[in-house]
Order: C-alpha cells, then structure tokens, then sequence
C-alpha cells in the first residue's frame, strides 16, 4: 500500500456530522480549506468521527491540525488549544480523541507530531445542515486565516 | 432467593444501542434473556413520496459502517424498476466495491471490536479491554488491523470518490469507470494485505484452544443457515440464489433471491424495534436461521480462490455437518477477508476491467423492485414499489441483524445460563454476554433504520421485577 508513504508537513483533519447543523463546522472548514489548498506536503481531511486508522497519516506529519465544534463556549468564536499526547480509556472505537490518535501515533509508528485543536463553539445541533450564521462566519475567518498560515509557515516533513 | 432480572446496558463494542436483561429464578439460576435494540429510526417510513433514484444515496445514510452494502442493494432494486440489465463492467465494479466494504467491515468487527476480548481475555480490566489496549499489548497485530481496514476504505474512495457514504453506484450501474491507475494502486496493496490476512488467521486458530468455553457456550446450537451462493454454489456476495441449508449441513432449499416474500416472514417482540425473521415453511421458532460469514461458509458448495479454499476446507472440518458455535464467526470473517482480497485481485486482472460502458440508462418500467446482496454481517434485502412517476409509495428494508434477531436472543440466554450464576455479578461473566453478540457484529443502526447514540446495558431483575443491578457505559 505504497500510496500512503508519503511523510506530511502538515496534516489538516476537520471533523464532525454535517447532518447535526453546527456539528458539522469542523467538516466543511477542512472541506473548504482543501478548495484552496493544492499542496502535496499538506494534506486535509474531513471526518465524521475521528477512528483508529488516523494514527497512521498522523505520524508522517509534521504537525497536525484538528478542526472540530463543541456544545460549549460563545458562538461565533474560535479557540486553539495545543494538544499534547494522552492514552485512551474509552471503551467503545467511536469516541477517539486527538489526543489519544496522537499518543497512538507515537506508540504505533514511533512518531507523533505537534498538534493543535481548533474548537468552533457552535448554538444549533439539531437535524439541519445549515450552520448559525454566527458559525458559518467563524468557520470561514479560521479557513481565511488557516490558508495564510500555511502559505507562509512551512515544516518540514519529519 | 427471588427471582431477579440482571440489565447490561450499554452492551459496548458493537455497533448501535442496545442492552441486554437477564431474568433469574429462585434459586439464582438464568431463566430467560432478552437483547433489546433500543433506537428507533424508520427509514422505511420517511422515504416514501421521494423519487426511486435517489435511494441508493438515501439509503446509505442508514449506515456509517457499511454504507456501500445499502447502495448495493438498493441500486439493484433501483436497477428492478428500470428493467434493464446493468453492463458487465458495473457488475464487476461493483463487486469489487462491495469486497472492499466487507473486507474494512470485518477488519473493523475483528481487530478493533474482537481482539480486545480474544488478545487480552475475557476477564481483563475493561478499562484497558479496547483497540488502545490492544496497542499496548500487541503493536503488531493493531497496526495490522488499522492497516487492513485502512486499505479496504481506501478501495472504496478510489473507486467510489469518498469513503463514508459514496453516491458512485447508481441505478442501472455506477457511476464511472475504474481508471488505469487506481485498478494498479489496487493491485499494489493486496500482497501485503493478504499477508496480514494470514497472519491474523494463523493466529486466530493458535488461539482457539484458549477459547474452548466460549466455543461451547457461544451461541452453539443447531439453527438453519441462510445466504446467497452462485449456480455453481460457490461463495458469492453480489447475486445468486438464497440458499437455506440445515444444522446437518443438508441443503433445505434453494430460492430465487427475489422471492423472499415466500419463504421469510418477520415477527416484532414487545422487548425490542429490532423485528425478527424466520422461515417461513417451519414457522416460529423453529424457522430460526442465521446469516453472515459462518452462514455463507457454511452453505457453500466452495470457496472459488485458492487459499480461501485452503482455509475454508480446514474450517469445515470443524464439525460434520454445519459449523454450529457462533464463535467461529470470527473464524469465518477471517477467511472472507483472504477471500475478498484474492476475488478483487481476479476482478481486477480481468481483460475489460477497464470498460467504459458501466451504466444503462432506463425510465420506470416496473412499479416493483427487489435488490438482494450479502452485507458484511449478512443477505441485506431492499424492496420498493412506485407509482408511475417513479416516486416511492412503498418500502421495505430486511437486514442481516434482523436475520439474526432471533439467534443473539438464543444465545444470549446460552451464554448467561453457562456463565451467570446467582445475583453477584462479574464484570467477566457479562462481558461473555456481551460477547456472544459481537461474534455476530450486529449493525443497529442498520438494523432499526437511531437517532445516533450507542452502546449497551444489562439489567438484573428479580421474578416480581425488581431491578436489582445494572451495568452500562456511555
């Protein structure tokens, strides 16, 4: 399976339901990021959950980013939070963390990269897949900054 | 004592919410078991008055797991209406669409959902008894696992543009060809996924003796087995006839695929959404039959690859008729997974694997459709009827969970009766309950068509009805 060998500056993986309105930020900001982004060094993810299997692309990167919503907080308004490795207690596959995938990365594939956890607070998690404008907003300021940062900031491949 | 009800809910590891209650007698001995599927969704219901062709994308939102089995399905209900036959290419793309899906389903039910409890015991602490635990004890064999399902899901956005949820399988056959270099990325991948194939079999059957209770008490007793075979009777998970065979390995019947309405009937129990099928000739309960890996391996005349074969002679001789312990349905998973990659393999080698025309285009010409197919956990039916404009008046889903309905509930109170003793509860004794149902990789939310939560419970509750315990995780 030669294809996924190739190691990542960076690794984008937005994740959430686009079926539960706002649930759904985190998706299609990767969605829209992988619009603008054409880069072989950098690849972008839209996940509805985040599983075991993502350990893998993450240890060829060299930092990772999550982009993800949450129950709480401000609509409206972004939070980056830097992430560090932590194992996993759950006892069920459909509720991996990022830290967890970063801790299995590094204990799987003896490497985890730097990471950080975009959190877009979202209002509406209803059936829908229409985002709060409040959100659509805040999805489309972190898409627009998220492109410059990558346009200037490059890592080298571990 | 009195009589007591034991709950396990949620029952963890499975796919969807459930829970199951354990009713004890006087003298503390199991007396009766229940598997409650606890979610509700009624697919069947909201689809009606939506166009036909738009089932295939509609239906495999049922499913986050096996998506593509619902399209597959759907599209040859679809394909029904229409009245045409669907051209070579798309029925081989679609084959091969369908390994792919159960060849990462069953990597997802053995390494991730299985090994847990079959690499670090039964009666390991829960809180380490998951993939991450496997991680640890095992780097190996859960890189192993990530990698396989890893591929399967890979075949499928290759061939069908996204993972989860593709739109690619279309009524009167799929969407686009297969292109010169995803059919080679393919093919680059199966030797190495056929060698993890074998090690995880080698290793399953090294382990087996470790497991002789369970292979006693899971689920072990005689049922008829159900599933698609070819005409020849070979192993076949795309069309084919419906085979009913007995516990004796005798063949009972074989059906026109389509006809289902003859031979199946189901049942809804007041403890459960989850209805129930039987077979119709010996009536309920003893029309109960199972479907899935060990039902097809069991009905099959023969494998059609080489070292499937291999392994699927070896695995017959476990018993002399049929493969009666639903232990071995890992076993059985296992083969179809080395299956699966040597029958893409040949799809894929075959001279027009390349062809362009892979669709027929057609208006409604039937106002009824039958789409039949084998799902990673077994035959999946889709039945739609519409009126002259082709909207859906009519719809009726039967899913391999509800095949198999009746054989969990069975087994559950196997496993309880062998395992459970008194009102003191370990966590082992109901994690075996639990696991009877994992051998199965029951699909809930497939299987009610669920507003989205997961897991399982299990009560204990006494002969007045008094709850007395209850385990459950969220």
């Amino acid at each position: 399976m030669p294809h996924t060998l190739n190691t990542l500056s960076t690794l984008v993986i937005g994740y959430g339901n686009t079926l539960r309105g706002d649930d759904g930020a985190g998706f299609l900001a990767a969605e829209l990021l992988r619009d603008r982004i054409h880069r072989p060094d950098i690849e972008i993810l839209s996940q509805h959950q985040l599983l075991p299997e993502l350990m893998e692309p993450i240890s060829r990167a060299s930092r990772v980013i999550f982009i993800d919503a949450s129950v709480s907080g401000r609509a409206g308004k972004v939070h980056r939070i830097p992430l560090r490795p932590a194992p996993a207690c759950a006892r069920v596959t459909h509720h991996a963390t990022p830290e967890a995938l970063l801790a299995g990365a590094q204990s799987l594939y003896g490497h985890t990269p730097e990471a950080t956890l975009y959190v877009i607070p979202g209002r509406n998690f209803q059936v829908g897949q229409e985002l709060t404008p409040s959100v659509r907003r805040a999805v489309n300021e972190l898409v627009d900054a998220l492109e410059k940062e990558l346009a200037r900031h490059f890592v080298a491949a571990p | 004592m009195p009589r007591q009800k034991i709950v396990i809910d949620p029952v963890t590891r499975i796919e969807g919410h459930a829970k199951i209650s354990l009713h004890l007698d006087e003298e503390g001995h199991v007396e009766e078991a229940y598997f409650h599927v606890t979610q509700f969704r009624g697919f069947e219901k909201f689809c009606e008055g939506r166009p036909f062709y738009e089932m295939p994308s509609l239906m495999a939102r049922i499913c986050g797991i096996c998506p593509v089995s619902h399209l597959i399905a759907s599209a040859k209900a679809c394909d029904a209406i229409l009245a045409v036959r669907i051209p070579e290419g798309a029925v081989r793309l679609r084959r091969v669409l369908n390994l792919a899906q159960i060849l990462q389903s069953h990597a997802l039910s053995f390494f991730y959902l299985s090994v847990p409890d079959l690499l670090l015991g039964m009666d390991s602490d829960p809180a380490t008894r998951n993939v991450f635990g496997v991680m640890e004890a095992n780097p190996a064999m859960a890189k192993d696992g990530i990698r396989l399902r890893q591929f399967g899901q890979q075949i499928v956005e290759w061939l069908a543009g996204k993972r989860i949820h593709p739109a690619w399988v279309v009524p009167g056959g799929v969407g686009s060809p297969l292109t010169a270099e995803n059919r080679d990325r393919i093919l680059a991948g199966i030797p190495e996924a056929l060698a993890i194939a074998t090690r995880a079999l080698d290793w399953f059957k090294n382990e087996m003796e470790r497991f002789r209770e369970e292979i006693r008490s899971f689920a072990n007793f005689p049922t008829l087995f159900m599933g698609l075979v070819g005409d020849d009777g070979s192993l076949e998970h795309y069309s084919g006839k419906l085979r009913f065979l007995d516990a004796g390995g005798h063949i009972v019947a074989d059906y026109a695929d389509t006809a289902y309405d003859n031979y199946l009937a189901e049942i809804a129990h007041p403890w459960s959404y989850l209805k129930t099928s039987f077979y119709k000739p010996l009536g309920y309960p003893d029309g109960v039959y199972r479907v899935g890996p060990l039902a097809r391996l069991n009905i099959v005349d023969g494998i059609g690859t080489p070292r499937a074969s291999q392994e699927w002679a070896e695995f017959r001789d476990l018993d002399r008729g049929a493969v009666l312990s639903s232990f071995y349905y890992h076993y059985a998973r296992l083969i179809e997974i080395l299956y699966a990659l040597e029958k893409i393999e040949q799809l894929l080698h075959h001279p027009d694997a390349l062809d362009s025309h892979v669709r027929a285009h057609a208006s409604v010409n039937n106002t009824e459709g039958i789409g039949v197919s084998e799902a990673p956990r077994g035959t999946l039916m889709h039945h739609y009827k519409v009126d002259r404009d082709g909207l859906i008046t009519w719809a009726n889903l039967i899913i391999a969970t509800g095949h198999n309905n009746a054989a969990m509930n069975r087994g559950v109170l196997q496993v309880a009766r062998h395992f459970v003793h008194g009102n003191k509860l370990t966590e082992g004794m109901l994690n075996r309950v639990e696991a009877v149902i994992r051998t199965f990789d029951p699909c809930l939310s497939c299987s009610t068509h669920a507003d989205g939560r997961l897991s399982l419970e299990v009560e204990l509750r006494s002969h007045k009805g008094e709850l007395l315990d209850v385990c459950h995780t969220r």
